[in-house]
């Protein structure tokens, strides 16, 4: 077990009260760390909407031209 | 053959508009089936016959009368257990609720009654549409009817088994990673997922707000086109729900003339380790496509790195709140596999999941962009592998690595949830085991009807969505 797992676990119980409750629950929880690693590798290739537009706008941008 | 519980939706309506069949007869001959077959698939959780002997009678004096009737008049429904009715049971597949009777109807359940439909029992599902494959733990698994020791995929479990074994004419599913897609397929039904928005959730179970879909599960793409015109539509009961006009009706845009339209078959991701059996289905599938017209176009796909990033974080974080209370009381009434993927979800920082969220309007801008300028749909594998057992994907009781299989199966449908586009499955094929292949086509937001309309000339020069599994003729009564 890595140094990740325990502080996942201990953060999870921190803020929500709850125990990991099997051991599914603890190898999925460990995964977190390709989690992070694919937002790494995402920093700085896309901007954030700039204004609460929210999807909806997105998808009218894009339908099909009528 | 039980000829009546063969019909297409669209045929049975008809059935009882003309007067061919009553609603009391569709009835019956889909509870010849499912006696027949449901103890072994499981895919019926609970029946009440006598409300659907009620709703067939007043259907009937209805058409006796010469009543104008709706365009499902008289046809006999069961959903995924998580549409809720005024105090009738949904289970929404847990022990939790075994007994929940909820205080509000669905507004698609009251879309599909005023277009002259009934229900007359509740579909296994996962628990809380919580995994790919059919597993529950308080129900028991469903089976696929194709070959039992099989998945059939989920979350929509019993919505793909009963309408593939000819006891139910069409379900509602929902979809939030894949879960009406996913049984369609694995059960040689057609299933659609509309467009983020396009229908309302009012009345649905949530599981997590920014992704979840409800659609059709039936017989043919058709049959999803009458439902979709009957449920899309602005809800004052779901804010979230498009205002997007809805056309008169999906069905006139299957026109089966597929000239000029161009298809796109992803050359990344979409057949990463894909088995070959369905690698040979969806190619023989895209030659059909071809024959009518239709020009294929073998092209990279953009921001699929984000899109996999993003999309796996917000059913998680969505997930998380609304199961805290039960995830600290009552941990074990879920099964291993649902609490297991959930508790994740506690650990992700409201930052990624805000960044999720935020990018994915500027993610899809940067899809269409590049991808609808150079074809009109695309079509994958709705499922890259050959299907997996019940035993193979069972995370609750395998060895560690399981829940990689079992997270495999929904790795071609859920980056079409996050970029919120509407996706059909239709069958294409058999793998090795007899298992059914689904044919999956995405196309741009709102453009249901083009992917009906491809879906169904597809269905024109096909019989794959008329094949029943064996165990329907071995089992099912005559008619």
């Amino acid at each position: 077990m890595s140094a990740f797992e325990p502080s996942v676990e201990a953060m999870i119980k921190l803020w929500h009260g709850i125990d990991p409750p099997n051991d599914p629950a603890r190898r999925l929880a460990a995964e977190l760390e390709q989690t992070i690693a694919a937002f790494e590798a995402l920093r700085g290739t896309l901007a954030f909407e700039d204004e609460p537009s929210g999807f909806e706008v997105a998808l009218q941008a894009t339908k099909e031209p009528a | 053959m039980n000829r009546l519980a063969n019909l297409s939706l669209i045929g049975a309506a008809d059935a009882v508009r003309k007067q061919e069949a009553t609603s009391r007869e569709l009835l019956h001959a889909c509870w010849k089936n499912l006696d027949a077959v449901n103890p072994q698939v499981n895919a019926v959780i609970w029946q009440d016959r006598e409300a659907g002997e009620r709703a067939a009678e007043v259907a009937d004096k209805a058409v006796k009368a010469g009543r104008r009737v709706g365009p499902l008049h008289g046809v006999p429904m069961m959903h995924k257990d998580m549409y809720y009715d005024v105090g009738r049971l949904s289970t929404c597949g847990s022990a939790l609720r075994r007994e929940h009777r909820p205080s509000i109807t669905a507004t698609v359940v009251e879309r599909l009654s005023a277009a002259g439909a009934y229900t007359f029992g509740g579909l296994n599902m996962a628990e809380f549409a919580q995994n790919p494959t059919g597993h529950n733990k308080t129900f028991g698994d469903c089976h696929n009817p194709w070959n039992l020791p099989y998945v059939t995929g989920g979350s929509s479990s019993g919505s793909g088994a009963s309408v593939a074994a000819r006891f139910n004419y069409m379900a509602l599913g929902s979809d939030t990673g894949g879960s009406i897609r996913i049984p369609a397929s694995a059960c040689g039904v057609t299933g659609l997922k509309p467009t983020q928005t396009r229908v309302s959730r009012h009345g649905v179970m949530p599981l997590s707000f920014s992704l979840d879909n409800v659609g059709p599960l039936a017989r043919t793409a058709r049959d999803c086109a009458r439902v979709l015109t009957v449920i899309a539509g602005h809800d004052p009961k779901d804010p979230t729900s498009s205002r997007e006009p809805v056309p008169g009706s999906y069905e006139t845009f299957m026109d089966n003339d597929l000239r000029g339209q161009r298809i796109g078959v992803p050359t990344n991701v979409f057949f990463d380790d894909a088995d070959e059996a369905v690698v040979a289905a969806v190619d023989a599938a895209l030659e059909v496509l071809k024959a009518r017209g239709a020009t294929i176009i073998r092209l990279h796909l953009p921001v699929m790195d984000a899109v996999a990033a993003y999309g796996g974080i917000i059913s998680r974080a969505e997930a998380a709140p609304i199961h805290a209370q039960w995830m600290r009381s009552d941990p074990q009434a879920y099964g291993a596999h649902i609490s297991g993927r959930m508790y994740p979800g506690y650990a992700i920082p409201a930052a990624y999941y805000i960044e999720a969220l935020s990018c994915r309007g500027p993610v899809l801008k940067a899809f269409a962009a590049e991808v609808f300028s150079q074809v009109d749909v695309l079509a994958t594998p709705t499922i890259r592998t050959c299907l997996p057992t019940l035993a193979e994907t069972d995370i609750d009781h395998g060895p560690p690595g399981t829940e990689h299989r079992f997270m495999a199966l929904s790795a071609n449908t859920r980056p079409f949830n996050y970029l919120g586009l509407p996706a059909i499955s239709v069958p294409c094929g058999f793998d090795p085991n007899g298992c059914p292949i689904g044919l999956q086509i995405a196309g741009r937001p709102f453009a249901e009807g083009r992917i009906l309309k491809i879906a169904g000339a597809y269905q024109m020069d096909t019989k794959f969505h008329w094949a029943r599994p064996a165990i329907v003729d071995q089992t099912g009564a005559e008619a």
